[in-house]
């Protein structure tokens, strides 16, 4: 029983450092795909009255 | 406001025969394609990003009260994400040859986009009847150079744009600009905008003494051009040997430089039914039959071709 919950214990600990990692991860991954988006520049068109 | 933003704003003014400068030449035939892509009807007429425009007069050509609301449009719209990116090179020689890439850093369908390309001349000291006096006219059209379809729709895929023109006797060629513009039809939106004065254009991106429009790996360095497959694309830039990846050698093994056509074939053809997972290479060879579908039939087809040697 006391290994029961002691490997239980372990991999939740495991299981909880996993999701942290994965959550980091997951930021580093965000961070990556938005640092190489283009960003847009601004067009104009003026179909000007002035003669 | 142009020459606060130098950068990310970006125009063309065009004109038509009835509001042109005296004795200027600022009116072109495209005139009129460009205005009834928006419905332009009342003069002047401003329209921003294909999407948003201002209609509406102003006081002997000053612009000043309209200042607000163009750069509360501009703030509205800079910077905002795109999946693509501009590039536009050349050279100047008898003619002026530029090239235009377009690369995509994420996913977008290509329906209805459209690359444009525009001749400007900036900065035109001519005189204004309506405004009693001289102005610089900015960014006047010259000419529309090109207008296509874009076909690229995932990230990392690029499409590659050329032509050339003649420079006019009547221009400033320090003056004179590409821009190039992706515009989806339907929606008129304005996806991305760019634009290079023709004298700073790079005639040789990745330096390795081939010319752009003559280079078969543009931005990779190839001096000697090697293409192993003769495909004009050259070998740095090539992923797939057209002389290994034939119909239905869709595994690519070669045994002493000829493509082996065999039961793993097979099994990668059927792989492909089951999870429609492919590499680059095998796209264009498993439709053994041609009937632009690719389904059991292939499968039986490759077969027919192993067991009868065809090639």
């Amino acid at each position: 029983m006391k290994k029961t919950v002691f490997i239980f214990a372990i991999s939740l600990s495991f299981g909880q450092g996993l999701d942290k990692m994965d959550i980091l991860i997951s930021d580093l991954e965000e961070i990556l795909r938005n640092s190489s988006r283009s960003f847009q520049n601004v067009f104009v068109e003026d179909f000007t009255g002035l003669q | 406001m142009l020459d606060s933003y130098p950068e990310t704003l970006i125009s063309i003014e065009w004109h038509s025969s009835s509001f042109t400068p005296g004795n200027s030449d600022f009116d072109i035939p495209e005139y009129s394609t460009r205005a009834s892509l928006y419905g332009v009807g009342g003069i002047p007429h401003t329209q921003w990003n294909g999407v948003e425009e201002t209609v509406g007069g102003y006081a002997n050509g000053n612009w000043e009260p309209f200042m607000s609301t163009f750069t509360a449009l501009y703030n509205s719209m800079v910077d905002d994400e795109t999946p693509y990116d501009i590039s536009i090179n050349g050279y100047i020689g008898n003619e002026v040859s530029y090239d235009v890439t377009i690369t995509m850093d994420s996913d977008m369908s290509s329906s209805n986009q459209k690359i444009d390309v525009f001749l400007v001349e900036d900065n035109i000291w001519s005189y204004w009847t309506g405004a009693s006096q001289y102005h610089n006219a900015r960014n006047v059209a010259r000419d529309w150079l090109l207008s296509d379809d874009l076909t690229i729709s995932e990230t990392g895929e690029s499409e590659f744009f050329t032509g050339s023109f003649n420079l006019s006797d009547s221009w400033n060629s320090d003056s004179v600009k590409i821009i190039a513009v992706v515009q989806n039809y339907s929606s008129k939106q304005v996806y991305q905008v760019a634009q290079v004065n023709i004298n700073d254009m790079n005639p040789d991106i990745d330096d390795d003494g081939i010319i752009n429009v003559e280079d078969n790996c543009v931005d990779i360095f190839n001096p000697n051009q090697e293409d192993s497959d003769f495909d004009s694309i050259g070998d740095p830039c090539d992923p797939c040997d057209n002389l290994v990846y034939v119909l239905g050698n869709l595994n690519g093994d070669v045994l002493m430089g000829a493509p082996i056509l065999d039961v793993f074939d097979v099994l990668q053809l059927v792989n492909f039914l089951i999870d429609s997972n492919s590499h680059e290479c095998q796209n264009d060879i498993m439709n053994i039959n041609g009937d632009d579908f690719i389904n059991v039939v292939d499968v039986i087809s490759l077969i027919q071709m192993i067991m009868t040697g065809e090639m």
